[in-house]
Protein backbone atom coordinates (compact mmCIF):
# COMPACT_ATOMS: atom_id res chain seq x y z
CA UNK A 1 0.00 0.00 0.00
CA UNK A 2 1.55 3.28 -1.11
CA UNK A 3 1.24 6.48 0.87
CA UNK A 4 0.15 8.13 -2.33
CA UNK A 5 -2.72 5.81 -3.36
CA UNK A 6 -5.31 7.95 -1.62
CA UNK A 7 -4.51 10.94 -3.83
CA UNK A 8 -5.19 9.06 -7.07
CA UNK A 9 -8.82 10.02 -7.59
CA UNK A 10 -8.25 13.75 -7.25
CA UNK A 11 -4.90 13.51 -9.04
CA UNK A 12 -6.69 12.23 -12.15
CA UNK A 13 -8.98 15.28 -12.09
CA UNK A 14 -6.13 17.68 -11.39
CA UNK A 15 -3.96 16.26 -14.17
CA UNK A 16 -6.86 16.32 -16.61
CA UNK A 17 -7.24 20.05 -16.00
CA UNK A 18 -3.53 20.61 -16.56
CA UNK A 19 -3.58 18.61 -19.79
CA UNK A 20 -6.53 20.65 -21.03
CA UNK A 21 -4.06 23.53 -21.18
CA UNK A 22 -5.11 25.62 -18.23
CA UNK A 23 -5.44 24.54 -14.65
CA UNK A 24 -7.61 26.97 -12.66
CA UNK A 25 -5.84 25.84 -9.50
CA UNK A 26 -2.33 26.70 -10.70
CA UNK A 27 -2.85 30.12 -12.27
CA UNK A 28 0.25 32.24 -11.77
CA UNK A 29 0.02 36.02 -11.79
CA UNK A 30 3.35 37.11 -13.28
CA UNK A 31 2.94 40.82 -12.72
CA UNK A 32 0.42 42.68 -10.58
CA UNK A 33 -0.49 45.93 -12.30
CA UNK A 34 -2.96 47.20 -9.72
CA UNK A 35 -5.89 46.07 -7.58
CA UNK A 36 -7.87 44.86 -10.61
CA UNK A 37 -5.27 44.01 -13.27
CA UNK A 38 -2.47 41.47 -13.66
CA UNK A 39 -0.36 39.86 -16.35
CA UNK A 40 -0.91 36.12 -16.81
CA UNK A 41 1.10 34.31 -19.49
CA UNK A 42 2.03 37.59 -21.11
CA UNK A 43 -1.55 38.87 -21.31
CA UNK A 44 -3.27 41.57 -19.28
CA UNK A 45 -6.34 40.28 -17.47
CA UNK A 46 -9.04 41.81 -15.29
CA UNK A 47 -8.95 40.35 -11.77
CA UNK A 48 -12.51 39.45 -10.81
CA UNK A 49 -11.73 36.47 -8.60
CA UNK A 50 -9.84 37.95 -5.67
CA UNK A 51 -11.19 38.97 -2.26
CA UNK A 52 -10.01 42.55 -2.67
CA UNK A 53 -13.55 43.83 -2.04
CA UNK A 54 -12.59 47.41 -1.16
CA UNK A 55 -9.65 47.49 -3.58
CA UNK A 56 -7.11 48.83 -1.06
CA UNK A 57 -4.11 46.64 -1.99
CA UNK A 58 -2.26 49.52 -3.68
CA UNK A 59 -3.57 52.43 -1.60
CA UNK A 60 -0.78 54.87 -0.84
CA UNK A 61 -1.55 55.01 2.91
CA UNK A 62 -1.55 51.23 3.17
CA UNK A 63 1.61 50.61 1.14
CA UNK A 64 3.61 53.36 2.84
CA UNK A 65 2.52 52.18 6.32
CA UNK A 66 3.80 48.68 5.49
CA UNK A 67 7.06 50.09 4.12
CA UNK A 68 7.63 52.22 7.22
CA UNK A 69 6.92 49.25 9.50
CA UNK A 70 9.54 47.11 7.75
CA UNK A 71 12.09 49.92 8.10
CA UNK A 72 11.30 50.57 11.76
CA UNK A 73 10.45 47.10 13.13
CA UNK A 74 12.17 44.73 10.72
CA UNK A 75 10.98 42.13 8.22
CA UNK A 76 9.60 39.56 10.65
CA UNK A 77 9.01 39.07 14.38
CA UNK A 78 10.69 35.63 14.61
CA UNK A 79 8.47 34.89 17.60
CA UNK A 80 4.96 33.83 18.60
CA UNK A 81 2.22 36.01 20.07
CA UNK A 82 2.43 33.95 23.28
CA UNK A 83 6.17 33.92 23.83
CA UNK A 84 8.42 36.37 22.07
CA UNK A 85 6.62 37.97 19.13
CA UNK A 86 4.06 40.45 20.49
CA UNK A 87 4.92 44.02 19.50
CA UNK A 88 3.21 47.26 20.45
CA UNK A 89 1.77 47.29 16.91
CA UNK A 90 -0.06 43.98 17.48
CA UNK A 91 -1.66 45.34 20.64
CA UNK A 92 -2.54 48.66 18.96
CA UNK A 93 -4.28 46.81 16.13
CA UNK A 94 -6.22 44.70 18.64
CA UNK A 95 -7.43 47.89 20.34
CA UNK A 96 -8.28 49.54 17.00
CA UNK A 97 -10.32 46.53 15.84
CA UNK A 98 -12.15 46.25 19.17
CA UNK A 99 -12.98 49.98 19.08
CA UNK A 100 -14.13 49.86 15.45
CA UNK A 101 -16.37 46.85 16.08
CA UNK A 102 -17.59 47.97 19.51
CA UNK A 103 -16.26 44.97 21.45
CA UNK A 104 -14.32 45.21 24.69
CA UNK A 105 -11.47 43.03 23.48
CA UNK A 106 -9.84 41.46 20.44
CA UNK A 107 -7.06 38.97 19.74
CA UNK A 108 -4.91 39.11 16.60
CA UNK A 109 -3.83 35.80 15.03
CA UNK A 110 -1.38 35.14 12.19
CA UNK A 111 -4.02 34.18 9.61
CA UNK A 112 -7.80 34.17 9.36
CA UNK A 113 -7.65 30.38 9.16
CA UNK A 114 -5.80 30.27 12.47
CA UNK A 115 -8.20 32.74 14.13
CA UNK A 116 -11.11 30.32 13.64
CA UNK A 117 -8.96 27.23 14.19
CA UNK A 118 -7.54 28.67 17.42
CA UNK A 119 -10.72 30.14 18.85
CA UNK A 120 -13.02 27.20 18.17
CA UNK A 121 -10.52 24.54 19.21
CA UNK A 122 -9.86 26.36 22.50
CA UNK A 123 -13.47 27.30 23.28
CA UNK A 124 -14.88 23.78 23.00
CA UNK A 125 -13.53 20.73 24.80
CA UNK A 126 -14.33 17.02 24.31
CA UNK A 127 -16.91 15.70 26.74
CA UNK A 128 -17.62 19.21 28.05
CA UNK A 129 -19.05 21.08 25.08
CA UNK A 130 -20.93 20.49 21.81
CA UNK A 131 -20.38 22.55 18.65
CA UNK A 132 -23.14 23.20 16.12
CA UNK A 133 -21.94 24.34 12.70
CA UNK A 134 -23.73 25.49 9.57
CA UNK A 135 -23.24 22.79 6.92
CA UNK A 136 -21.64 25.35 4.54
CA UNK A 137 -19.09 26.68 7.02
CA UNK A 138 -15.52 27.21 5.79
CA UNK A 139 -12.92 24.46 6.17
CA UNK A 140 -11.18 26.34 9.01
CA UNK A 141 -14.33 26.06 11.13
CA UNK A 142 -14.54 22.32 10.43
CA UNK A 143 -10.85 22.00 11.25
CA UNK A 144 -11.32 23.98 14.47
CA UNK A 145 -14.04 21.54 15.51
CA UNK A 146 -11.82 18.59 14.73
CA UNK A 147 -8.87 20.06 16.63
CA UNK A 148 -11.12 20.75 19.63
CA UNK A 149 -12.15 17.09 19.81
CA UNK A 150 -15.64 18.19 20.91
CA UNK A 151 -18.74 16.52 19.47
CA UNK A 152 -19.81 18.46 16.40
CA UNK A 153 -23.31 18.57 14.93
CA UNK A 154 -23.98 20.00 11.46
CA UNK A 155 -27.22 21.86 10.79
CA UNK A 156 -28.76 22.69 7.43
CA UNK A 157 -27.37 25.77 5.76
CA UNK A 158 -28.92 29.07 6.83
CA UNK A 159 -31.79 27.30 8.62
CA UNK A 160 -32.42 28.54 12.19
CA UNK A 161 -35.36 26.09 12.34
CA UNK A 162 -33.03 23.19 11.66
CA UNK A 163 -30.55 24.40 14.29
CA UNK A 164 -33.46 24.65 16.72
CA UNK A 165 -34.43 21.04 15.96
CA UNK A 166 -30.88 19.75 16.43
CA UNK A 167 -30.38 21.68 19.67
CA UNK A 168 -33.73 20.37 20.91
CA UNK A 169 -32.64 16.77 20.28
CA UNK A 170 -29.87 17.18 22.83
CA UNK A 171 -31.91 19.21 25.31
CA UNK A 172 -33.69 16.12 26.62
CA UNK A 173 -30.60 13.90 26.60
CA UNK A 174 -28.98 13.29 29.97
CA UNK A 175 -25.58 12.81 28.37
CA UNK A 176 -25.54 16.45 27.31
CA UNK A 177 -26.96 17.95 30.51
CA UNK A 178 -24.83 20.89 31.66
CA UNK A 179 -22.60 20.87 28.59
CA UNK A 180 -21.56 24.13 26.89
CA UNK A 181 -22.97 24.79 23.42
CA UNK A 182 -21.26 26.79 20.70
CA UNK A 183 -23.06 27.69 17.45
CA UNK A 184 -20.87 28.71 14.47
CA UNK A 185 -22.12 30.57 11.41
CA UNK A 186 -20.64 32.93 8.84
CA UNK A 187 -21.88 36.40 7.89
CA UNK A 188 -21.57 36.07 4.12
CA UNK A 189 -20.63 32.68 2.69
CA UNK A 190 -17.69 32.90 0.31
CA UNK A 191 -18.77 30.49 -2.43
CA UNK A 192 -22.37 31.55 -3.21
CA UNK A 193 -22.26 34.99 -1.56
CA UNK A 194 -25.41 34.32 0.43
CA UNK A 195 -25.95 35.86 3.84
CA UNK A 196 -26.92 34.26 7.18
CA UNK A 197 -30.10 35.21 9.05
CA UNK A 198 -27.92 36.09 12.04
CA UNK A 199 -30.72 37.58 14.14
CA UNK A 200 -32.82 34.42 13.88
CA UNK A 201 -29.78 32.27 14.69
CA UNK A 202 -29.11 34.44 17.74
CA UNK A 203 -32.71 33.95 18.94
CA UNK A 204 -32.42 30.16 18.61
CA UNK A 205 -29.00 30.08 20.28
CA UNK A 206 -30.24 32.15 23.23
CA UNK A 207 -33.34 30.00 23.64
CA UNK A 208 -31.10 26.97 24.11
CA UNK A 209 -28.45 28.69 26.21
CA UNK A 210 -25.86 28.46 23.43
CA UNK A 211 -23.08 30.91 22.51
CA UNK A 212 -23.03 32.37 18.98
CA UNK A 213 -19.78 32.64 16.99
CA UNK A 214 -19.97 34.58 13.71
CA UNK A 215 -17.20 34.52 11.09
CA UNK A 216 -17.37 37.77 9.10
CA UNK A 217 -14.24 37.07 7.01
CA UNK A 218 -15.91 38.03 3.74
CA UNK A 219 -18.47 40.53 5.03
CA UNK A 220 -16.24 42.71 7.23
CA UNK A 221 -15.84 46.14 5.62
CA UNK A 222 -18.58 45.49 3.08
CA UNK A 223 -21.85 44.87 4.96
CA UNK A 224 -23.45 47.13 7.56
CA UNK A 225 -23.83 50.88 7.84
CA UNK A 226 -20.23 51.32 9.00
CA UNK A 227 -18.74 48.16 7.49
CA UNK A 228 -18.95 46.04 10.62
CA UNK A 229 -20.47 43.13 8.77
CA UNK A 230 -23.72 41.21 8.45
CA UNK A 231 -24.32 41.30 12.21
CA UNK A 232 -24.23 45.10 12.08
CA UNK A 233 -26.59 45.14 9.09
CA UNK A 234 -29.02 42.94 11.06
CA UNK A 235 -28.65 44.93 14.27
CA UNK A 236 -27.21 42.15 16.46
CA UNK A 237 -23.50 42.96 16.62
CA UNK A 238 -23.80 43.96 20.29
CA UNK A 239 -25.44 40.68 21.23
CA UNK A 240 -23.32 37.99 19.60
CA UNK A 241 -20.64 36.27 21.69
CA UNK A 242 -17.71 36.00 19.28
CA UNK A 243 -16.89 37.87 16.07
CA UNK A 244 -14.06 36.57 13.88
CA UNK A 245 -12.49 38.09 10.81
CA UNK A 246 -9.49 38.09 8.54
CA UNK A 247 -6.99 40.66 7.30
CA UNK A 248 -6.79 39.02 3.89
CA UNK A 249 -9.96 40.35 2.29
CA UNK A 250 -11.07 43.96 2.83
CA UNK A 251 -8.04 44.62 5.08
CA UNK A 252 -5.70 43.59 2.21
CA UNK A 253 -3.01 42.01 4.38
CA UNK A 254 -2.66 38.62 6.06
CA UNK A 255 -3.72 37.75 9.59
CA UNK A 256 -6.97 37.29 11.50
CA UNK A 257 -8.78 38.21 14.67
CA UNK A 258 -11.47 37.26 17.15
CA UNK A 259 -13.36 39.93 19.13
CA UNK A 260 -15.78 39.58 22.03
CA UNK A 261 -17.29 41.28 25.06
CA UNK A 262 -16.56 38.24 27.22
CA UNK A 263 -13.55 39.13 29.42
CA UNK A 264 -12.63 35.43 29.27
CA UNK A 265 -11.66 35.82 25.60
CA UNK A 266 -8.15 36.60 26.86
CA UNK A 267 -7.88 33.00 28.13
CA UNK A 268 -7.38 32.01 24.49
CA UNK A 269 -3.96 33.62 24.68
CA UNK A 270 -2.72 30.70 26.79
CA UNK A 271 -5.06 28.02 25.39
CA UNK A 272 -5.33 28.39 21.61
CA UNK A 273 -2.50 26.40 20.10
CA UNK A 274 -2.72 28.08 16.65
CA UNK A 275 -2.08 31.38 18.52
CA UNK A 276 0.67 30.10 20.78
CA UNK A 277 2.76 27.93 18.51
CA UNK A 278 3.23 29.97 15.35
CA UNK A 279 5.00 33.21 14.49
CA UNK A 280 3.06 36.44 14.97
CA UNK A 281 2.06 38.50 11.92
CA UNK A 282 4.95 40.49 10.48
CA UNK A 283 5.20 44.25 11.19
CA UNK A 284 4.38 45.03 7.54
CA UNK A 285 1.23 42.86 7.68
CA UNK A 286 0.08 44.51 10.90
CA UNK A 287 0.78 48.02 9.61
CA UNK A 288 -1.06 47.38 6.32
CA UNK A 289 -4.12 46.01 8.14
CA UNK A 290 -4.09 48.94 10.57
CA UNK A 291 -3.90 51.47 7.72
CA UNK A 292 -6.63 49.68 5.74
CA UNK A 293 -8.86 49.68 8.83
CA UNK A 294 -8.44 53.47 9.05
CA UNK A 295 -9.47 53.80 5.38
CA UNK A 296 -12.55 51.64 5.97
CA UNK A 297 -13.59 53.67 9.00
CA UNK A 298 -13.03 57.02 7.27
CA UNK A 299 -14.39 56.29 3.78
CA UNK A 300 -17.98 55.05 3.50
CA UNK A 301 -17.57 55.74 -0.23
CA UNK A 302 -15.58 52.50 -0.58
CA UNK A 303 -18.69 50.55 0.42
CA UNK A 304 -20.92 52.59 -1.86
CA UNK A 305 -18.63 51.81 -4.80
CA UNK A 306 -18.39 48.06 -4.20
CA UNK A 307 -22.18 47.85 -3.84
CA UNK A 308 -22.84 49.93 -6.98
CA UNK A 309 -20.44 47.66 -8.89
CA UNK A 310 -22.07 44.54 -7.44
CA UNK A 311 -25.54 45.67 -8.46
CA UNK A 312 -24.38 46.53 -11.97
CA UNK A 313 -22.76 43.11 -12.55
CA UNK A 314 -25.61 41.17 -10.95
CA UNK A 315 -28.22 42.94 -13.07
CA UNK A 316 -26.19 42.37 -16.25
CA UNK A 317 -25.82 38.65 -15.49
CA UNK A 318 -29.54 38.31 -14.81
CA UNK A 319 -30.27 39.96 -18.16
CA UNK A 320 -27.90 37.51 -19.86
CA UNK A 321 -30.06 34.69 -18.48
CA UNK A 322 -27.36 33.37 -16.14
CA UNK A 323 -28.32 31.71 -12.87
CA UNK A 324 -26.82 33.58 -9.93
CA UNK A 325 -26.64 31.92 -6.52
CA UNK A 326 -27.67 34.87 -4.31
CA UNK A 327 -29.03 38.43 -4.42
CA UNK A 328 -26.54 41.20 -5.40
CA UNK A 329 -23.44 41.30 -3.20
CA UNK A 330 -19.65 41.37 -3.49
CA UNK A 331 -19.56 37.68 -4.47
CA UNK A 332 -21.54 36.83 -7.58
CA UNK A 333 -21.52 33.12 -8.32
CA UNK A 334 -22.98 31.76 -11.55
CA UNK A 335 -24.21 28.17 -11.48
CA UNK A 336 -23.37 25.91 -14.41
CA UNK A 337 -24.93 22.54 -15.15
CA UNK A 338 -21.84 20.40 -14.58
CA UNK A 339 -18.12 20.35 -13.89
CA UNK A 340 -17.13 20.08 -17.57
CA UNK A 341 -19.20 23.08 -18.68
CA UNK A 342 -17.92 25.09 -15.72
CA UNK A 343 -14.31 24.33 -16.61
CA UNK A 344 -14.86 25.13 -20.30
CA UNK A 345 -16.59 28.40 -19.36
CA UNK A 346 -13.77 29.29 -16.95
CA UNK A 347 -11.18 28.71 -19.71
CA UNK A 348 -13.29 30.74 -22.14
CA UNK A 349 -13.37 33.68 -19.71
CA UNK A 350 -9.64 33.71 -19.05
CA UNK A 351 -9.04 33.65 -22.79
CA UNK A 352 -11.26 36.74 -22.95
CA UNK A 353 -9.05 38.38 -20.32
CA UNK A 354 -11.22 37.83 -17.24
CA UNK A 355 -10.02 35.93 -14.19
CA UNK A 356 -12.70 34.44 -11.91
CA UNK A 357 -12.68 31.36 -9.67
CA UNK A 358 -13.78 27.90 -10.75
CA UNK A 359 -15.35 26.05 -7.83
CA UNK A 360 -16.41 22.43 -8.15
CA UNK A 361 -17.53 19.64 -5.80
CA UNK A 362 -16.56 18.71 -3.11
CA UNK A 363 -15.41 22.30 -2.53
CA UNK A 364 -18.91 23.65 -3.08
CA UNK A 365 -22.27 23.17 -1.36
CA UNK A 366 -24.96 21.00 -2.98
CA UNK A 367 -22.43 19.52 -5.43
CA UNK A 368 -22.72 22.71 -7.52
CA UNK A 369 -20.24 23.72 -10.22
CA UNK A 370 -19.87 27.48 -10.19
CA UNK A 371 -17.91 30.41 -11.53
CA UNK A 372 -17.29 32.65 -8.53
CA UNK A 373 -16.77 36.30 -9.35
CA UNK A 374 -15.87 38.90 -6.75
CA UNK A 375 -16.49 42.58 -7.22
CA UNK A 376 -14.13 45.29 -5.98
CA UNK A 377 -14.65 48.95 -5.17
CA UNK A 378 -11.56 49.44 -7.33
CA UNK A 379 -13.16 47.97 -10.47
CA UNK A 380 -13.53 50.76 -13.02
CA UNK A 381 -16.37 50.96 -15.49
CA UNK A 382 -13.89 49.74 -18.12
CA UNK A 383 -13.03 46.71 -15.99
CA UNK A 384 -16.70 45.85 -15.58
CA UNK A 385 -17.42 46.38 -19.30
CA UNK A 386 -14.77 43.77 -20.07
CA UNK A 387 -16.21 41.37 -17.46
CA UNK A 388 -19.81 41.76 -18.63
CA UNK A 389 -18.88 41.47 -22.33
CA UNK A 390 -16.90 38.30 -21.61
CA UNK A 391 -19.80 36.75 -19.69
CA UNK A 392 -22.13 37.76 -22.56
CA UNK A 393 -19.93 35.93 -25.06
CA UNK A 394 -19.71 32.99 -22.66
CA UNK A 395 -23.51 32.82 -22.39
CA UNK A 396 -23.72 32.82 -26.22
CA UNK A 397 -21.14 30.06 -26.58
CA UNK A 398 -22.46 27.85 -23.78
CA UNK A 399 -26.22 27.91 -24.26
CA UNK A 400 -26.57 25.42 -21.41
CA UNK A 401 -25.28 28.12 -19.03
CA UNK A 402 -28.47 30.12 -19.51
CA UNK A 403 -31.60 29.37 -17.51
CA UNK A 404 -33.67 32.02 -19.25
CA UNK A 405 -33.47 33.23 -22.85
CA UNK B 1 -33.40 -11.69 18.64
CA UNK B 2 -35.88 -11.62 15.80
CA UNK B 3 -36.75 -8.04 16.67
CA UNK B 4 -33.16 -6.88 16.54
CA UNK B 5 -32.66 -8.65 13.23
CA UNK B 6 -35.71 -6.94 11.75
CA UNK B 7 -34.72 -3.55 13.10
CA UNK B 8 -31.27 -4.06 11.60
CA UNK B 9 -32.79 -4.76 8.19
CA UNK B 10 -34.99 -1.68 8.41
CA UNK B 11 -32.06 0.62 9.17
CA UNK B 12 -30.03 -1.05 6.42
CA UNK B 13 -32.82 -0.59 3.87
CA UNK B 14 -33.41 2.99 4.91
CA UNK B 15 -29.73 3.84 4.42
CA UNK B 16 -29.70 2.08 1.05
CA UNK B 17 -32.73 4.11 -0.02
CA UNK B 18 -30.93 7.33 0.93
CA UNK B 19 -27.76 6.25 -0.89
CA UNK B 20 -29.44 5.02 -4.07
CA UNK B 21 -29.66 8.48 -5.75
CA UNK B 22 -25.86 8.77 -5.37
CA UNK B 23 -25.15 5.22 -6.56
CA UNK B 24 -24.25 6.35 -10.07
CA UNK B 25 -22.34 3.17 -10.95
CA UNK B 26 -25.22 0.91 -9.93
CA UNK B 27 -23.15 -0.95 -7.32
CA UNK B 28 -25.04 -3.66 -5.39
CA UNK B 29 -25.37 -2.28 -1.88
CA UNK B 30 -24.35 -4.60 0.96
CA UNK B 31 -23.16 -4.14 4.52
CA UNK B 32 -19.60 -4.24 3.16
CA UNK B 33 -20.08 -1.49 0.58
CA UNK B 34 -17.54 1.29 1.22
CA UNK B 35 -19.15 4.72 0.82
CA UNK B 36 -16.06 6.45 -0.51
CA UNK B 37 -14.14 3.65 -2.25
CA UNK B 38 -17.07 1.75 -3.81
CA UNK B 39 -19.70 4.46 -4.28
CA UNK B 40 -17.24 7.32 -4.83
CA UNK B 41 -19.33 9.61 -2.66
CA UNK B 42 -17.36 12.67 -1.56
CA UNK B 43 -16.88 13.53 2.10
CA UNK B 44 -19.39 16.40 2.06
CA UNK B 45 -22.10 14.21 0.52
CA UNK B 46 -21.52 11.59 3.21
CA UNK B 47 -22.15 14.27 5.84
CA UNK B 48 -25.31 15.35 4.00
CA UNK B 49 -26.62 11.77 4.01
CA UNK B 50 -25.90 11.54 7.73
CA UNK B 51 -28.08 14.65 8.22
CA UNK B 52 -30.94 12.92 6.42
CA UNK B 53 -30.45 9.85 8.62
CA UNK B 54 -30.49 12.04 11.74
CA UNK B 55 -33.81 13.54 10.70
CA UNK B 56 -35.26 10.20 9.68
CA UNK B 57 -34.57 8.69 13.11
CA UNK B 58 -34.81 11.96 15.10
CA UNK B 59 -31.33 11.16 16.30
CA UNK B 60 -28.16 13.17 16.81
CA UNK B 61 -25.14 11.72 15.00
CA UNK B 62 -22.13 13.94 15.79
CA UNK B 63 -19.66 14.33 12.90
CA UNK B 64 -16.89 12.81 15.06
CA UNK B 65 -18.73 9.53 15.68
CA UNK B 66 -18.98 8.78 11.98
CA UNK B 67 -15.57 9.99 10.87
CA UNK B 68 -14.27 6.43 11.32
CA UNK B 69 -17.26 4.93 9.52
CA UNK B 70 -16.40 3.58 6.08
CA UNK B 71 -19.00 0.96 5.18
CA UNK B 72 -22.79 0.79 5.17
CA UNK B 73 -22.63 -1.91 7.86
CA UNK B 74 -20.56 0.32 10.14
CA UNK B 75 -23.08 3.12 9.63
CA UNK B 76 -25.96 0.77 10.52
CA UNK B 77 -24.14 -0.32 13.68
CA UNK B 78 -23.37 3.29 14.65
CA UNK B 79 -27.04 4.23 14.30
CA UNK B 80 -28.09 1.29 16.49
CA UNK B 81 -25.60 2.30 19.16
CA UNK B 82 -26.79 5.91 19.12
CA UNK B 83 -30.48 4.90 19.12
CA UNK B 84 -29.86 2.80 22.20
CA UNK B 85 -27.91 5.58 23.88
CA UNK B 86 -30.38 8.35 23.06
CA UNK B 87 -33.50 6.25 23.72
Amino acid sequence: MSLFDKFQKNAVLYNALSEAGRNPFTVQMDEILGPTRAIVKGKEIVLAGTNNYLGLTFREEVVSAAQAAVAEQGAGTTGSRFANGTYASHKALERALAAFLGFSRCIVFSTGYQANLGAISALAAPGKDVIFIDADCHACIYDGCQLSGAETVRFRHNSPEDLDRRLSRLDGDEKYAGMGKLVCIEGMYSMFGDVAPAKEFLDVARRHGAYLFVDEAHSFGVYGESGRGVVEAQGVIDEIDFYSGTFSKSLVSIGGFVASNHPELDYLRFSARPYMFTASPSPANVAAATAALQCIAAEPDLRKRVWANARRVHEAFTQLGLETCAPPGPVIAVKLPDRETAFAAWSFLIDKGVYVNLAIPPGTPNAASILRLSVSAAHTNDDLDIVIDAYGAMAETFAQARVTA
Amino acid sequence: MADIQEDDDLVFHKICALLEPLNHKGVKLTRDTDLVADLEIDSVSVLDIVMDIEDNYDLSIPVNTISETRTIGELVDAIHALKKQQA
